[in-house]
């Protein structure tokens, strides 16, 4: 029996996605009420160990950065995946080298196969004399 | 001998000089256009406006001398290293390829590819930077293993000559290879 994946709504994702957004609420507002609330009244409440109100600040401008960086680096990473024009993977690859060459019987719809380059380049750029 | 309008990929405009040696010999010359005279004045002239104003803000001679120092090496290095003036293919029948690059001081780099070292010499599209550019390039194979391409050659790297040059080249390449096969 297969499991099937669907993207479709389930009672499951409802429950997933309220405690997400109920988590993503305190959440902010927690940062908000630390960021805002001065040292001597969190102190005077008895909440004494939080992280310096430096980081209020720091952290969404190192977060902005590493995106700017990550979108940047991510048209590097693209180039240098991407092959020179003097390497084989423009040509051939393994699939394309240990593919089935066998003949197709009449009247068959022709296997899916890579044809290799010469051979497009001779259909494409040599004139054929039509018999 | 024949020589057409063409661009490379760019819309530069280069030439293609097609020379027949004898029924199994053939040369084709790619040339770049020249570096032009108002370029070099440009860029000269702002490498030297910037190291001015540099000089006019900290009084420091030394800018002045190494802004004129960096531009004679940076054309030196640029005309010696990197500006090609003119690429060659000289293919015989039989015999093998030989691909030379003519540097704009007079340097020449060429290499030799046998033919039992040559597949064959296709035009084949690959993605460039931002888009997906034609080029001829050599396919090398092993002659122990005739059926598998080891490694490809791409010709005419600095020019870069649009399609309708390449298929010229092609066509007359084939000529001379399906003679000797």
């Amino acid at each position: 029996m297969m499991v099937e994946n669907s993207p479709s709504p389930l009672p499951e994702r409802a429950i997933y996605g309220f405690v997400l957004f109920l988590g993503s609420q305190f959440g902010f507002l927690l940062y908000v009420v630390w960021a805002f609330v001065p040292d001597d009244w969190l102190h005077s409440a008895g909440l004494t160990y939080w992280p310096q109100k430096y980081w209020a600040l720091a952290a969404p401008i190192y977060l902005l950065v590493t995106l700017t960086t990550c979108f940047v680096l991510l048209f590097g990473v693209n180039m240098m995946n991407t092959a020179p024009l003097g390497s084989v993977d423009n040509i051939t690859d393994r699939y394309a080298r240990s593919q089935c060459t066998a003949e197709d019987q009449e009247g068959v719809i022709p296997r899916l196969r890579d044809v290799p380059i010469s051979e497009i380049n001779r259909l494409f750029y040599l004139d054929h004399h039509e018999p | 001998m024949a020589e057409e309008e063409f661009t490379d990929i760019n819309g530069n405009s280069i030439s293609l000089d097609c020379q027949t040696h004898s029924a199994f010999c053939r040369e084709f010359t790619v040339t770049s256009p020249k570096l032009s005279l108002r370029k070099v004045m440009v860029y000269t002239c702002f490498i030297w406006l910037f190291a001015y104003a540099i000089f006019f803000f900290t009084e420091n001679t030394a800018v002045l001398s190494s802004a004129i120092l960096l531009t004679l090496a940076g054309m030196m290095i640029h005309i010696h290293f990197v500006k090609v003036d003119h690429e060659t293919l000289l293919i015989i029948g039989s015999l093998g390829v030989q691909l030379s690059s003519s540097y704009a001081s007079g340097r020449e780099s060429t290499t030799f590819i046998e033919m039992s070292k040559l597949k064959d010499i296709v035009i084949n599209e690959a993605v460039y930077m931002h888009s997906i550019i034609y080029y001829l390039c050599i396919l090398i194979k092993d002659p122990a293993e005739p059926e598998t391409v080891t490694s490809v050659v791409p010709l005419f790297q600095s020019s870069k000559p649009r399609l309708n040059c390449l298929v010229q080249v092609y066509r007359s390449c084939q000529e001379i290879l399906a003679q000797t096969r």
